[in-house]
């Protein structure tokens, strides 16, 4: 009895696996069940479609919140000590990478890159920013935000708009 | 330190808010004028007609031509009001034309207005230094009425309104100092709004990171701690040392707060907080003192086997005197410096010659100099209307001070580089080259903040920031002879002293009151 029962049930699984590889190939591959993938291709975005990715749907806007993304992102953008896990460690106690694009490295890639009428050279040198001096600035605005302000005004001259007249 | 007095106005440093900044500007003669948006015109409308070179010879010219006080050629009014009554109405192409001569002669009005209000200026001062007050007040009447008619909210107007001001001041009122937490939110807000200070910290922070390379215990005395606004990026340049960050202590000076709230204190306690996030080992001392004079060196306790930076932000040339008296505060100063054996003092100073023994001289070269910073705070348009009018009144502060004070209340005796070099040579220091690594940073700097008018330059090995090719700041480093002997015993001494001696360790998370801590705790190097 027991060898046909399991002959039994072996026979329904064949029956019910043709089945199964029907409904998984019609769904296909799909990228939400894999979050670490995700967060790979999240890394190689730049700044502005991050933030546009984080408004997709909840699951996505928790992937890029993630600062190792925004660390990916950070460390493309600067040159010197990047990728360091001292600097790492240094970044996350100041307020973390996302904090840092969105304060320091975003505005002044931007106010780099608009202010170049420059040949394509000098704005890639342009477009490395020195790690050192956004974070000293990064560190000025940690430590006015520890008094409590509600708007750490140290940073503010970054997003002014520049005059291109 | 300067123009702190024990004002008993409270006015809270932290937070700025509408009503205290109305009382900060109203205390500084303004009224709410500036309600609409700045008409920042080109610069280049009202300059000067002259060669800065020639500086003196035009104002001789001057002062010949104008033989006596004339009545106001004033500017005929029809032309104004048909003027703004073209603008309003529809335009027909004959009117076009018209009205483009309209501006142009207006603009040429306002250009006459400009040079007239300079040659009042010049006329004035020149009288208040004949003593002759009652030329002097008649001649500041006239400019009165004069500054009616002319824009004031931007270029030469706004200039000369500010040392037409000073000059009444002179004339009339004495000058009151400035509260200390009064002067930090202005201090603020010109750090906020221009990059003079921001190029001065960074700068000198290379310097002193460069100078710290190699030591594991680090002491910076800073003249001016304000709100220590210098230090988080040293702290967090420091924390990311290859090799890992030393054991860093800061000496903090300031003026003692009038209100029982200690400021020092609390600066420590962020710088502290700010430490401890970084893992870097940091304690904080805070030396509470009027006058850099008064400063022992005893109370700064160096110790052996430290390696010591001096930082002076704006703060040296307050020591100075008229040049002909000797000895200058400034002497006493230097000589325990040089006896500290600091490995690197950083001096940032103004780039200007406000320090001359003549009332004319410094007049114009004040005249010169504001319009040059004034350029500046409008070219690099910060954020808020609030945030330029409180750096305006820093700078009419200074202003005030230049033109209305004599002797030992006159502290911003600005001197230019050359001078302080000189100076800085004959105390025994040696320069130190700032390097490329600081001229990179300070372009960087400047790119971020405006890519309009600043330019960096280096000068022997020292920095400076200007506008438009005229430097108005300069940074430089400097260190002591044979700075690798250890110091003197003399200055390890435990002592107690009247002045706050906090020392806040950031590792222990508590505060340690107690004056009879002793520096040079190796027990504190518990890795969190």
């Amino acid at each position: 009895m027991g060898a046909e029962q399991e002959q039994e049930q072996l026979e329904k699984e064949k029956e019910k696996e043709p089945d199964e590889n029907e409904d998984t190939m019609d769904r296909g591959y799909n990228l939400n069940d894999n979050v670490d993938i995700l967060a790979e291709i999240m890394a190689r975005l730049d700044g502005r479609s991050l933030g546009v990715a984080a408004c997709v749907c909840r699951l996505w806007s928790t992937v890029c919140k993630q600062d190792r993304v925004w660390e990916a992102l950070c460390d493309r953008h600067v040159i010197g000590g990047a990728g360091d896990p001292g600097t790492r460690s240094v970044v996350a106690a100041l307020g973390g990478y996302r904090r840092l694009y969105r304060l320091c490295l975003g505005p002044a890639l931007d106010r780099l890159t608009c202010s170049g009428e420059t040949t394509n050279s000098d704005k890639q040198g342009w477009a490395h920013l020195s790690l050192s001096l956004s974070l000293s600035l990064f560190s000025i605005d940690c430590y006015e935000r520890l008094e409590g302000k509600q708007r750490p005004a140290s940073l503010l001259f970054l997003c002014k708009p520049v005059n291109v007249a | 330190m300067g123009p702190y007095g024990s004002d008993s106005t409270t006015i809270a440093s932290a937070a700025c808010s509408g009503p205290e900044m109305d009382a900060i500007l109203a205390g500084a003669g303004f009224g709410t004028r500036l309600s609409g948006p700045c008409n920042v015109t080109n610069a280049s409308d009202y300059s000067l007609p002259f060669n800065p070179s020639d500086l003196t010879t035009w104002v001789d010219s001057m002062l010949t031509d104008l033989t006596s006080a004339t009545t106001a050629n004033l500017p005929p009014q029809p032309i104004h009001a048909t003027w703004t009554n073209q603008i309003c109405s529809p335009l027909n192409p004959i009117d076009h034309a018209a009205s483009h001569v309209l501006m142009a002669q207006q603009r040429k009005e306002e250009e006459d207005s400009g040079i007239r209000l300079v040659h009042l200026l010049m006329t004035c001062a020149d009288a208040v230094q004949r003593d002759n007050t009652g030329l002097a007040a008649s001649l500041v009447d006239e400019m009165r009425v004069l500054l009616s008619r002319v824009n004031t909210l931007s270029g030469i107007g706004k200039v000369a309104g500010y040392f037409a001001d000073a000059l009444f001041r002179r004339i009339y009122t004495t000058e009151v100092p400035l509260s200390t937490s009064e002067y930090e939110v202005l201090y603020h807000q010109f750090y906020e709004s221009c990059p003079y200070l921001k190029f001065a910290h960074f700068t000198a922070n290379q310097a002193i990171l460069e100078a710290f390379e190699g030591y594991d215990r680090v002491h910076v005395i800073d003249f001016s701690l304000m709100q220590g606004l210098q230090w988080p990026a040293l702290i967090q340049a420091l924390a990311l040392r290859p090799g890992g960050p030393p054991f860093l202590r800061i000496t903090g000076i300031g003026p003692p707060s009038p209100d029982g709230r200690d400021a020092l204190r609390e600066v420590g306690f962020k710088l502290a907080e700010l430490a401890r996030s970084v893992r870097v080992r940091f304690a904080f001392r805070g030396v509470a003192a009027n006058r850099l004079d008064d400063v022992k060196p005893w109370m700064l306790q160096a110790t052996q086997g430290e390696a010591v930076a001096v930082n002076s932000v704006l703060q040296l040339h307050r020591l100075l005197t008229d040049p002909a008296t000797t000895p200058a505060p400034i002497d006493s100063v230097l000589e325990w410096i040089v006896g500290i054996r600091p490995k690197v003092v950083t001096v940032v100073e103004q780039e200007a010659d406000h320090n001359k023994p003549t009332f004319i001289d410094r007049f114009t070269e004040a005249l010169f100099y504001y319009s040059t910073m004034f350029d500046s705070l409008e070219g690099s348009r910060p954020q808020h209307q609030r945030q330029m009018a409180l750096a305006e009144v820093y700078l009419q502060k200074e202003i005030c001070n230049i033109v209305c004070c004599e002797g030992e209340n006159r502290v911003e005796r600005h001197e230019p580089l050359a001078q302080w070099q000189t100076r800085l040579a004959n105390a025994g220091l040696h320069p130190v080259h700032l390097g490329s690594n600081a001229f990179r940073q300070a372009s960087m700097l400047l790119t971020l903040f405006s890519d309009e008018g600043y330019c960096v330059e280096e000068v022997d090995g020292c920095l400076t920031l200007g506008w438009h090719s005229r430097p108005l700041i300069s940074a430089s480093a400097w260190r002591a002879p044979d700075a690798d002997v250890s110091p003197d015993d003399s200055s390890v001494i435990a002592s107690n002293s009247n002045n706050c001696n906090i020392i806040i360790n950031s590792n222990h998370n508590n505060n340690n009151n107690s004056s009879n801590n002793v520096s040079g705790s190796d027990d504190n190097r518990i890795s969190v």
